[in-house]
């Protein structure tokens, strides 16, 4: 088992070593050479003299071969810095750092109001198959799936915060805020649980210790809380894990709409100003932060699964 | 999808088109109606749109460029049925032809990353626990949860918007179930009996991969192609709400949605209907995809009971499969 992670650790790396270089690319094939781009945004003056963009070119060492310009460059994105941003010349790593935190307070918020809906949901619909709740929840998560959060979200606005004006419309200043973009971010990964967990319900109801609980005498709410929503809940932590690293970049559409400084928007406004560093941190930092948790996930699926260790052992 | 359904009335000569196309019409309905109720509502939505996108510039009432300025942000009346935008235009009219350009784009989409999946998936499943493999499940694993959105910013970012980049970047992301899928399916049926006796009996591996291989899989796969299409359309839709999907002139539900969402203090059911239009397109594909699914699950489980189940399926599955 302990081999099995060390490999996919490996190979995780080696990804991660293979977007680094991807990165680190991005300004040699955009556009002008980087000498050019940087002066651009210092002096914001497209008309400079060579002479000055050949002097900073060997003052930023970008002459150096693109190999040692590369591992440089690694070395200082390992310790978290990407350099300046183009636009208000403060460090990357500052912008990155504010947006994270925005982005994780979201996608938490989101994703536990997803799994607080989802998992009675999920464990209702699996008690009965087919049945008259489990058809109708089923339906419920397909158009859960079907609603674009972009539309889902104005609409919101409107209602609550336009009509009612009982929540913000937009910012991010306080806790009311959290809530019209946390629905919105929550519907999708609401419907996933669900289906996820009455999926793994059913299994989990149709195994022995079930019916041994229940001839014991166990009362079935008993059963199902205890032997039942407990062994099921395994694929969801999992899928739980998945969502939050899609979720802190992912929120682009939500955060652009409520104006939340999270790492989409970053990401969003970066891509519109052609500003290069932003977009190299941004990536790096998201992508090692989906490799980590991918990890993460793979420890705890071992850890909370003793099923795993032992039939990799005798396997 | 719709399988032949062989009634004595298709050996008769049809004596004129409109006999066969009205036959041809009963028989479709008669297969829709034994189907799962999940698809042939899904079906029934989605050939409704698709049609009226099809021939949105025979059945537009108006050019959804042609501005009428005495008629701003009106409300629906029997002259706009869905009102008039910002500039006087027919919301109806530009619903109908922005709706092509998002269709079109996430059918691209689904059709190139299905194919490129199963291909990749087929054959990590025959070099199973190699190297090839090993890496490519990695990054399998890597993408899957990685944001569409993000990626396809990142690559618009680099070449600039248009059709073609929009359909390449979301591919990048949307092959990935795929593989994952056709791998594991195939793992399941690479242990399968008949598989050794076709490997036994000296059947070439595309022999087998065609002959058994594909049609073992393509009904789950098709069922998460319809299930991952309702996806890929909110996606387009957001780039475009964005300002990176569709470039003016041009214009597409997220487009029109964003624009919209410039007055939707004074006209809510201009920011409305381009969203609902993208969520009951979305809806219907989910739909089908959720039929299909349900169906393939019952249709094994029938096989399932009429023979003994075999123990050693799940044999090929790691804790990652």
């Amino acid at each position: 088992m302990l081999k099995f992670l060390f490999r996919r650790l490996v190979i995780l790396f080696a990804a991660l070593l293979v977007v680094s270089i991807l990165a680190f690319l991005i300004p040699y094939v955009s556009g002008p050479e980087p000498a050019q781009m940087i002066m651009h945004a210092r002096v914001s003056d497209l008309a400079v003299d060579p002479d000055t963009i050949a002097a900073l070119r060997v003052q930023l060492g970008l002459d150096r071969p693109l190999a040692v310009q590369y591992l440089d460059w690694l070395g200082n994105a390992i310790r978290g810095d990407f350099g300046f941003t183009f636009t208000d010349r403060l460090p990357v790593s500052v912008h990155i750092k504010y947006a994270f935190v925005v982005s994780i307070t979201l996608a938490l918020s989101a994703l536990i109001l997803a799994l607080v809906v989802a998992l009675p949901l999920g464990a209702i619909a699996a008690l009965k198959p087919a049945g008259k709740f489990d058809n109708a929840i089923t339906f419920l998560t397909q158009i859960l799936v079907a609603i674009p959060e972009y539309w889902l979200a104005p609409m919101a606005t409107l209602v609550f915060a336009v009509y009612l004006q009982w929540l913000p419309s937009a910012g991010w200043t306080g806790p009311e805020h959290v809530i019209l973009p946390a629905l919105a971010l929550a519907l999708r990964p609401m419907a996933y649980f669900t289906r996820v967990m009455r999926a793994s319900m059913i299994d989990v109801l149709e195994a022995p210790y079930i019916t041994a609980a229940l001839s014991r005498g166990l009362g079935l709410g008993q059963t199902i809380w205890r032997h039942g929503v407990r062994n099921a809940m395994t694929p969801v932590i999992t899928l739980f894990a998945m969502w939050l690293s899609g979720l802190i970049g992912g929120a682009v559409v939500i955060e652009v709409i409520f104006s939340i400084p999270g790492m989409g928007r970053l990401l969003y406004e970066a891509v519109v100003n052609k500003d290069l560093p932003v977009i190299q941190g941004t990536i790096m930092c998201l992508v090692s932060f989906a490799v980590l948790m991918s990890t993460i996930t793979d420890f705890i699926y071992v850890l909370i699964n003793p099923a795993v260790r032992i039939k990799d052992a005798s396997a | 999808m719709l399988q032949p359904n062989p009634t004595p009335a298709m050996v008769r000569p049809r004596s004129n088109t409109a006999r066969g196309l009205r036959k041809m019409i009963r028989q479709t309905l008669y297969i829709l109606g034994t189907r799962h109720w999940s698809f042939t509502a899904g079906v029934s939505i989605f050939l409704a749109v698709i049609c009226a996108l099809i021939l949105a510039p025979w059945i537009a009432p108006y050019d959804p460029d042609a501005q009428e300025l005495l008629h701003r942000l009106s409300v629906p009346s029997s002259r706009y049925w869905l009102g008039t935008d910002q500039l006087g235009r027919d919301v109806l009219s530009r619903l109908l032809i922005g709706g092509r350009f998002s269709v079109s784009v996430a059918a691209m989409v689904m059709v190139i990353s299905a194919t490129f999946g199963t291909i990749v998936g087929v054959i990590c499943a025959r070099r199973a626990g190699g190297m090839v493999d090993e890496v490519i499940m990695r990054t399998v694993d890597l993408l899957i949860a990685f944001p569409d959105v993000l990626v396809a910013l990142v690559i618009i970012a680099l070449i600039g918007p248009g059709s073609m980049t929009l359909i390449l970047s979301l591919t990048v992301v949307a092959w990935t179930p795929f593989a994952r899928m056709a791998r594991s399916l195939t793992l399941e049926i690479n242990s399968k009996d008949y598989i050794t006796a076709a490997e036994v009996l000296g059947c070439s591996r595309f022999f087998i991969v065609f002959r058994h291989v594909i049609p073992n899989v393509y009904r789950p796969l098709s069922a998460l192609t319809f299930l991952r299409f309702s996806h890929k359309l909110i996606t387009v839709g957001a780039l475009s709400f964005l300002g990176l999907g569709v470039q003016p002139p041009k214009s597409d539900w997220g487009a029109m949605l964003a624009d919209a969402l410039r007055f939707v203090d004074r006209a809510p059911l201009l920011a409305f209907a381009p969203g609902f239009a993208i969520f009951i397109t979305a809806l219907a594909v989910t739909l089908i995809g959720q039929g299909l699914e349900i169906e393939d699950k019952s249709k094994k489980a029938k096989e399932k009971s009429y023979k003994d189940v075999e123990p050693s399926a799940k044999v090929m599955k790691g804790p990652n499969s």
